[in-house]
């Protein structure tokens, strides 16, 4: 009769176990877990400043390096030791357009999250910050449309909207221009966000915490948006725009220009420099990831005496190359022209090379250049088989200053995100253009933005001066059209590594032409999905397709074609 | 035949009263059961006795003797011995493989020797169920499946769970190929959860068991580079310690086990001691040797090069890794190791250049065994000491299994049960498989090169790497012999169980078990690496541990003569917990020293002390009505504080009956027939911190610039998280005819998994990237047969046949408003996708074809090659239609032959080797157009007819570039076994001191009946998560084996 005693206790025991759940809470809290009350919003600011212009390797590669800053025509892939023939990507490519649309679409998330912190009822309610929130929201999103046109916009970030519609561009530039002028006049004559914690200080990588910048910054930016609308179809707001930002502060001072200094040191799995595409895989000489200076911007350079080209590029390599005729087939037929070609590119750079060998009667050529000496730009969008006569000794790469190993504690370029001399070059151009309101000596404004650009990218005063001197930095006479293009290629240079604003100025004015021409002769470039053209936008990312279908389809509907030769609204005159 | 029943069936008019009686009877039950609760003990006593066999009049050792609804049991001892100590009138059932079972009532009689006769039914096989009671099998009414301990180690695999292929229906394994111990994916009738790993809960001994797969291969990621693995928990079991695997199939057989049955639960009883007997001591020794079973066939009359042409100068050579070069010759030509090794070679074929970097793989095995007792007590006490090196060079595993189990009667009622297992492994440069390991810098290697140059692998100056190609290219023997991949697993697994018996029918027991994981993992890619030139270092240690404490209430009484009823009622606390820290590190400042010392930096990262607990209680009855009808209810609730508390405590019940027709009807030739259905619902719960959203800050070495930063995870956690929901129908049947010389086993089943917690993928322009939350709805249907019989038994040989085959349709039939698609994995080029599709199934493949203009002419570019389509389209599901297999026993005397032919039928794979085989020109199939070219037959984009001629190598490579090309059939039919055993008779061994021998040889995968895709084995994967499922990336071959067996009793 006793074990039943111990019968009962036992189940009463385990009843009590079973229902037992006071620590539940307790051990369900993750300790690495920070809540609102342990923090400050200035924490928040960092990661979206720096992941939109030096984001991990990922988007760092397959967005910018394999898509902005080569349909930029800054960089061009496809030499003889590069993993791919620089039709990459102009040929559409699933996986690397995917990539550059899970980066824009997920960027939002960090910036979102900081707009819903400081906004009103946030848990770090700060309207200054908020404002800052603003300006860097029109950065984002200005970049993000006119690489793919129609996106989300007004309905993004409400949390009652899973599947977001789209919006035209000429909504989300007017949204964007709203936003700055609502910025703008919360931030008034405030010089910084608030004291200790609330105060944005170092961790704001654009202005230091310094509102008054910020405040130029977004005129700035209104002023670029203004210019890039200027002109489209439709256009109703774009020389309003334009006067209303004559009429406050731009960027005009050396210390005026928005960069992000750059982490050398951090992990490129969380921020990465070219280097981390570049020498990660193998050495200046033969990396597999590796990239050269493109044809256009190094003609302009040295075909100039642009004291920028020894900043942007070193010279080729040089070396002696024996290249064999393929025994058969149509690499056999074409190879003499693909040499000729070869030769007439190397001519055309004047560089100091020989050929020996007859291309059509021979079974092998030689060719010799001096090393360390010719600056050649390699032409864009070669085609794979014209790969293996395309040495990347004959062409020149990138300087140290681009592509310093991470960790080395060498001294880098920064990452641009507006910078003082685009400030005078847009002035210039709204002038030329003679936009009511924009007033001022384009010239001045013309040769400012040149000296502020050499002045950043490190020229010697007396090489800026020399250049200044020179007939191809002066507006001051020549047609519209003519000044247009000096503005144009000028805001091109200056933008060098920032391939997305590049890739869009060459859209929106045709200049470089070369560029903008695209390619024709498939015995020698790849002519990618568009047959040639050039790039007008990036297609959808599969998750588009996948997530908000509906939604997506109707802004192709509106947009055009979801192809990458699909012109938009902005570059449609 | 009882009178009454005979009456039932002859009058049906006599129904009512029937049910009547029924009625009565039951109250009677209820009545009875509280009195006797309150007056009834019985006294417990020890019965001894031999247990021959009918066939031979030997002793039989290792048969079962068990207390019936108890799980109070020896086993007898190798003269046939056994001892028991049972309460008065309790019911002993006696067992062995291959004989029929025999029960007897203990009343006063304390020797009951037994005769067994070999089995020519299995009508009252005895299977260990849920919460490991053995019970009847023909009282359940649901599908369990049991598999003995001998079978799985007689044609052993280092991972036991791979002996499941082909033997249990309605289970699919998939088997990684990362060599010797790697993991397995075991999928029991479907997938159920789309981010769950959907494998099975394994139980050992009562004590459920991690089973976390470590490496990327066990992990979400997609990616198809690089994928490792270092096994998972199943595979520390050694096949040695079996007695028997149960497997309880889906929530219907498994739903007390509650929120971890929703994917079936397989339960491992290991070998006990046999009480009432001496010393007995087994060696078992195994020598397996493995080569590959398949490798790729490859063209062995072009070399390296390009454009058919070999270049001129080494340089030139060396920038083309492909073997699209001239045809060889024999002549002296530029080589690609020229510039460090100037003597000439010849441009010849080497064509087992690849087969000559595999070596051959063995494992050794060694188990020695002591077992013993007295009347009291008993133990058994093991160890298994496994060495195996793997196919691959510098790849090798080594473990030792220690295994103690005591048992004894404290008192007449009161006896303890303790076990503890100690397993240790090390393991050392397990491969890595994907695009970027050690197979896809094998299979294309040039097809000139002499494997042996490739052992050259770094240059003595640089320590950079030296291979056959110049730019970012890996080095096989680099990769196996110089970078380091290491892991050590440590695992204790014990408990102690005590077990009182009020009663023969009313006993209870109270357990504490513990299962403890030490995971160390060590990676070191070397200065000069391909990829990282300046070397890294990945380093961590996982800590994983699971305490339960558990209780069980069992009562099992006959009421009357017809009517028995069983319950149990029992509870228990779980409590897990897991900690991990990890440190990377990389560019090592003295190149010979891959050190965290050496390292220019460093992230290290921790996770503190995560702990999870359910507490659960549960219980079961079952009333059979004179051993024909069987009526059995379960619940369970659970408490888990993985959940908010509005939702934490959840219920989950399950209901199944069964009929034995034939006791009802005499049909001639009927031997057994019986009916069961059964329904059931069980869940998930989720992992710890999943509720609040928070903010992350960033480490040390993760801070930009070093400044304080703060983020917001990307995914959007919910508070209102509710358990996942399974619930599960099931029919089935079991019929003997011919005097039980003919079996056959049916299921039906339906699955419908509800409210799945999911990280959602939302557009990020709300702000996250993911949702967690309760979505979507999937369902899974199927159809089991087992079909058996002893075709031939005549004087001493028995062919004994078994047939099994499964299929399992699957639908997602909700996911989330506006969502119709989730992405497992999309391939690195963007041309393949695996999906989850509303609509459609679990892992269909989305692949991109080519381009067809409007009267379907393919379109090709400018310069003549294939053009992509823009729309993927469908093109399979990774998933089988069928999966089957066969087994065919025959036994001459004391030899046995027995052999396994395995299939899959139906299911496709996307095979992204055979892809780049074709591109870099080592595949046989690319010696088309190597002379002249090719001008594809099509069109532009502008219309007109192409007319550009390509050679083979772009031919190949745009061809490849269509993922289309590349989506094989998976059916294939494969002798995945065979076994030759002999037992020395017994009359031989007579006089020495030896009891027992036998010798076997025994092989494993040996070889395809039919294949239809050319050049893998489309189940080897390099996955075993849900993710990068239904993809081909470098995989090893899977191995042939062959071993030797040997097993000494003394």
């Amino acid at each position: 009769m006793k074990s039943y005693k111990y019968l009962f206790i036992i189940i009463l025991i385990a009843a009590g176990l079973a229902g037992c759940t006071k620590d539940f809470e307790d051990i369900n809290k993750d300790p690495n877990a920070i809540t609102a009350d342990e923090a400050s919003a200035r924490y928040f600011i960092t990661v979206p400043q720096y992941k939109l212009y030096a984001p991990d390797n990922y988007p760092y590669w397959r967005a910018m390096l394999i898509h902005a800053d080569r349909f930029a025509g800054y960089y061009t892939f496809g030499d003889n030791y590069s993993w791919w023939s620089d039709e990459l990507s102009y040929a559409y490519s699933a996986s690397y357009t995917d990539a550059t649309w899970d980066f824009y679409e997920g960027y939002f998330g960090y910036l979102d999250n900081f707009l819903k912190l400081t906004g009103t009822g946030g848990d770090f309610e700060n309207d200054l910050m908020y404002a800052v929130g603003l300006i860097m929201k029109g950065l984002y999103y200005q970049m993000y449309t006119e690489t793919f046109g129609e996106i989300p916009y007004s309905e993004a970030g409400d949390p009652d909207i899973v599947l977001p519609k789209y919006d035209t561009q000429i909504s989300i530039y007017k949204g964007i221009i709203a936003d700055l002028n609502a910025a703008m006049t919360t931030i008034g004559s405030n010089t910084k966000t608030g004291d200790g914690v609330e105060d944005l200080g170092a961790n704001d990588l654009y202005c230091g915490g310094d509102l008054q910048k910020w405040k130029r910054l977004a005129n700035t930016l209104k002023l670029r948006i203004a210019l890039r609308a200027y002109g489209a179809t439709g256009d109703d707001f774009a020389a309003a725009t334009v006067g209303q930002c004559f009429g406050a502060p731009l960027l005009s001072t050396a210390t005026d220009n928005v960069l992000i200094t750059k982490d050398n040191v951090i992990s490129k799995w969380n921020s990465d420099s070219y280097a981390g595409a570049y020498l990660d895989f193998g050495s200046l000489e033969s990396s597999g990831g590796g990239f050269t200076v493109s044809q256009p911007m190094v003609d302009y350079l040295r075909n100039n005496g642009d004291p920028r080209l020894t900043k942007f590029a070193r010279p080729a390599f040089g070396g002696t190359f024996t290249f064999t005729k393929p025994a058969s087939g149509t690499d056999r037929d074409l190879w003499p022209k693909r040499v000729d070609y070869l030769y007439d590119v190397l001519t055309a750079a004047g560089a100091d090379f020989t050929k020996t060998g007859n291309e059509v009667t021979d079974e092998s050529v030689t060719f010799s250049m001096a090393p360390n000496k010719n600056y050649v730009g390699q032409p864009v969008r070669l085609n794979g088989f014209i790969k293996p006569l395309i040495r990347r000794a004959f062409f020149s790469t990138p300087t140290d200053f681009f592509i310093a190993k991470k960790g080395t504690g060498s001294n880098i370029y920064k990452e641009i995100v507006l910078t003082t001399a685009e400030a005078y070059f847009l002035k210039a151009e709204a002038i030329v253009k003679g936009i009511s309101g924009a007033t001022g000596d384009a010239n001045a404004a013309f040769q400012d933005g040149i000296r502020y650009s050499m002045r950043m990218w490190g020229c010697a005063e007396g090489d800026i001066t020399t250049y200044l001197a020179k007939p191809i930095a002066s507006i001051s006479s020549g047609t519209t059209a003519e000044k247009l293009e000096k503005i144009a290629t000028q805001k091109w240079i200056n933008s060098y590594t920032e391939g997305f604003e590049g890739w869009a100025i060459v859209r929106k004015t045709g200049y470089p032409a070369s560029l903008a021409a695209g390619v024709t002769d498939a015995d020698i470039y790849g002519l990618g999905s568009i047959n040639g053209l050039y790039p007008e936008r990036m297609q959808y990312g599969s998750g588009a397709y996948s997530k908000n279908k509906n939604n997506l389809d109707a802004a192709i509907l509106r947009q055009g074609p979801d192809k990458m030769d699909t012109k938009l609204w902005f570059s449609k005159p | 035949m009882h009178v009454f029943d005979k009456l039932l069936i002859t009058n049906p008019k006599n129904q009512p009263m029937e049910r009547l009686n029924l009625l009565r009877k039951f109250i009677t039950v209820c009545v009875g059961f509280m009195l006797t609760l309150a007056t009834v003990s019985a006294q417990n006593v020890t019965v001894t006795g031999v247990v021959t066999g009918s066939d031979d009049g030997l002793p039989i050792a290792g048969a079962t003797v068990l207390q019936k609804g108890t799980v109070n049991g020896v086993v007898t001892d190798t003269n046939g011995k056994y001892s028991i100590t049972v309460p008065q009138n309790s019911v002993l059932a006696f067992s062995f493989m291959g004989m029929e079972p025999q029960e007897f009532t203990v009343q006063d009689q304390r020797v009951i020797n037994v005769v067994m006769a070999p089995l020519t039914t299995m009508m009252d096989e005895v299977v260990v169920t849920a919460l490991g009671i053995s019970r009847e099998k023909k009282s359940l009414g649901y599908a369990v499946t049991e598999v003995s301990g001998s079978d799985v180690a007689l044609v052993r695999d280092l991972n036991v769970v791979n002996t499941l292929s082909g033997r249990v229906s309605g289970v699919v394994v998939t088997q990684g190929t990362f060599g010797p111990g790697s993991s397995s994916r075991v999928i029991i009738r479907g997938n159920n959860s789309i981010t769950g790993n959907n494998q099975p809960l394994y139980v050992v001994d009562g004590i459920p068991m991690d089973n976390t797969g470590y490496g990327s291969a066990s992990s979400s990621n997609a990616g198809e580079y690089s994928k490792s693995d270092y096994g998972s928990g199943i595979s520390d079991i050694s096949s040695d310690d079996i007695e028997s695997m149960s497997i309880l199939k889906g929530p219907n057989a498994a739903a007390l086990y509650g929120a971890r049955a929703a994917n079936g639960v397989i339960l491992i009883t290991t070998k006990k001691g046999a009480a009432g007997r001496g010393l007995g001591v087994t060696y078992t020794g195994n020598y397996t040797f493995e080569t590959p079973m398949l490798l790729p066939t490859y063209q062995d009359e072009y070399g390296q090069g390009t454009g058919g042409n070999v270049p001129a100068s080494v340089t030139d050579l060396r920038a083309s890794g492909g073997s699209w070069g001239a045809k060889m010759d024999g002549s002296v030509k530029p080589y690609w190791n020229d510039l460090w090794d100037p003597e000439p070679e010849t441009y010849s074929p080497q064509p087992d250049n690849v087969r000559d970097y595999f070596e051959t793989g063995q494992t050794y095995t060694h188990n020695l065994a002591f077992d013993g007792g007295n009347e009291q007590s008993s133990f058994r006490f093991s160890y298994t000491n496994t060495t195996a090196n793997s196919l691959v060079p510098g790849s090798d595993l080594s473990r030792h299994n220690f295994n103690l189990r005591g048992m004894t009667n404290l008192t007449d009622k009161f006896s303890i049960d303790a076990k503890v297992t100690y397993f240790i492994q090390n393991s050392h440069n397990r491969p890595i498989m994907g695009t970027e390991g050690v197979m896809a810098y094998l299979y294309n290697i040039p097809r000139n090169t002499i494997i042996d140059d490739l052992k050259d692998y770094q240059d003595p100056a640089t320590y950079s790497v030296r291979t056959y190609t110049s730019g970012s290219t890996g080095n096989p023997y680099w990769y196996q012999l110089h970078d380091v991949n290491d892991d050590s697993r440590s695992r204790i697994q014990g408990y102690v169980k005590g077990n009182y018996e009020f009663t023969d029918w009313l006993s209870v027991f109270f357990r504490v078990g513990t299962d403890a994981v030490t995971q160390g993992i060590e990676n070191i890619k070397q200065y000069g690496h391909w990829f990282y030139p300046g070397g890294r270092l990945n380093v961590s240690t996982q800590a994983t541990s699971e305490t339960n404490i558990d209780g069980l209430i069992m009562f099992n009484k006959d009421i009357s003569s017809k009517i028995n009823i069983m319950a149990n009622l029992g509870a228990n606390h779980m409590y897990q917990t897991y900690e991990g820290m990890s440190i990377f590190a990389e560019n090592f400042k003295i190149p010979t020293k891959p050190t965290l010392a050496s390292a220019s930096s460093n992230s290290p990262s921790y996770s503190p002390l995560q702990e999870k607990m359910i507490n659960s209680v549960y219980g079961n009855i079952q009333l059979s009505y004179n051993n024909f009808l069987y009526l059995e209810a379960s619940g369970r609730n659970d408490w888990s504080s993985t959940l908010p508390s509005d939702n934490w405590s959840y219920f989950y019940p399950s209901v199944s009956g069964s009929v034995l027709l034939n006791e009802l009807l005499d049909i001639t030739g009927v031997d057994f027939a019986k009916i069961r259905i059964n329904w059931a619902k069980v869940g998930n719960d989720t992992s710890p911190y999943q509720l609040q959203n928070s903010f992350d800050l960033a480490s040390a070495s993760d801070s930009y610039l070093g400044l304080t930063i703060l983020t917001r995870p990307s995914t959007r956690k919910n508070p209102g998280l509710k358990p996942e929901q399974t619930s599960s129908l099931e029919f089935g049947g079991e019929f003997r005819f011919l005097n039980n010389r003919i079996y056959t086993d049916l299921s039906f089943y339906s699955i419908v998994s509800k409210d799945l917690i999911m990280d959602v993928p939302i557009p990020a322009s709300t702000g996250y990237s993911y949702e967690r939350t309760n979505v979507g709805e999937m369902t899974n249907k199927g159809f089991e047969i087992l079909f058996g019989g002893v075709p031939v038994q005549t004087g001493k040989l028995t062919w004994d046949i078994s047939f099994n085959m499964s299929t399992n349709k699957n639908e997602l039939v909700s996911l989330i408003e506006g969502v119709d698609r989730y992405i497992f994995t999309t391939t690195n080029s963007g041309t393949v996708e695996v999906v989850a599709e509303v609509g459609g199934g679990y892992g269909d493949i989305y692949a991109n074809t080519y381009q067809k203009d409007e009267d379907g002419n393919i379109v090709v570019d400018n310069t003549g090659r294939y053009l992509a389509a823009s729309e993927k389209i469908l093109v399979g599901n990774y998933q089988p239609d069928w999966v089957g297999g066969m087994t065919n026993t025959f036994t001459y005397g004391n030899l046995a032959l027995r052999f396994l032919i395995d299939g899959r039928f139906g299911g496709e794979v996307y095979s992204g080797t055979d892809a780049g085989m074709d591109a870099n020109g080592t595949s046989e199939r690319t010696l088309k157009y190597r002379e002249g070219g090719v001008v594809i037959d099509g069109v532009r984009t502008d219309g007109t007819t192409n007319t550009a001629q390509i050679n083979a190598g772009t031919y190949w490579g745009s061809y490849s570039s269509i993922a289309s090309n590349y989506i094989y059939d998976q059916t294939n039919i494969r002798l995945r076994e065979l076994a030759l055993t002999y037992n020395l008779p017994r009359t031989m061994l007579e006089k020495t001191f030896i009891k027992g021998l036998s010798v076997g040889v025994t092989g494993r995968n040996l070889f395809f009946i039919y294949r239809a895709i050319d050049n893998f084995d489309p189940e080897g994967s390099f996955s075993v998560s849900n993710f990068a499922q239904g993809v081909l990336f470098y995989t090893m071959p899977t191995t042939r084996s062959v071993g030797f067996n040997v097993s000494v009793k003394f």
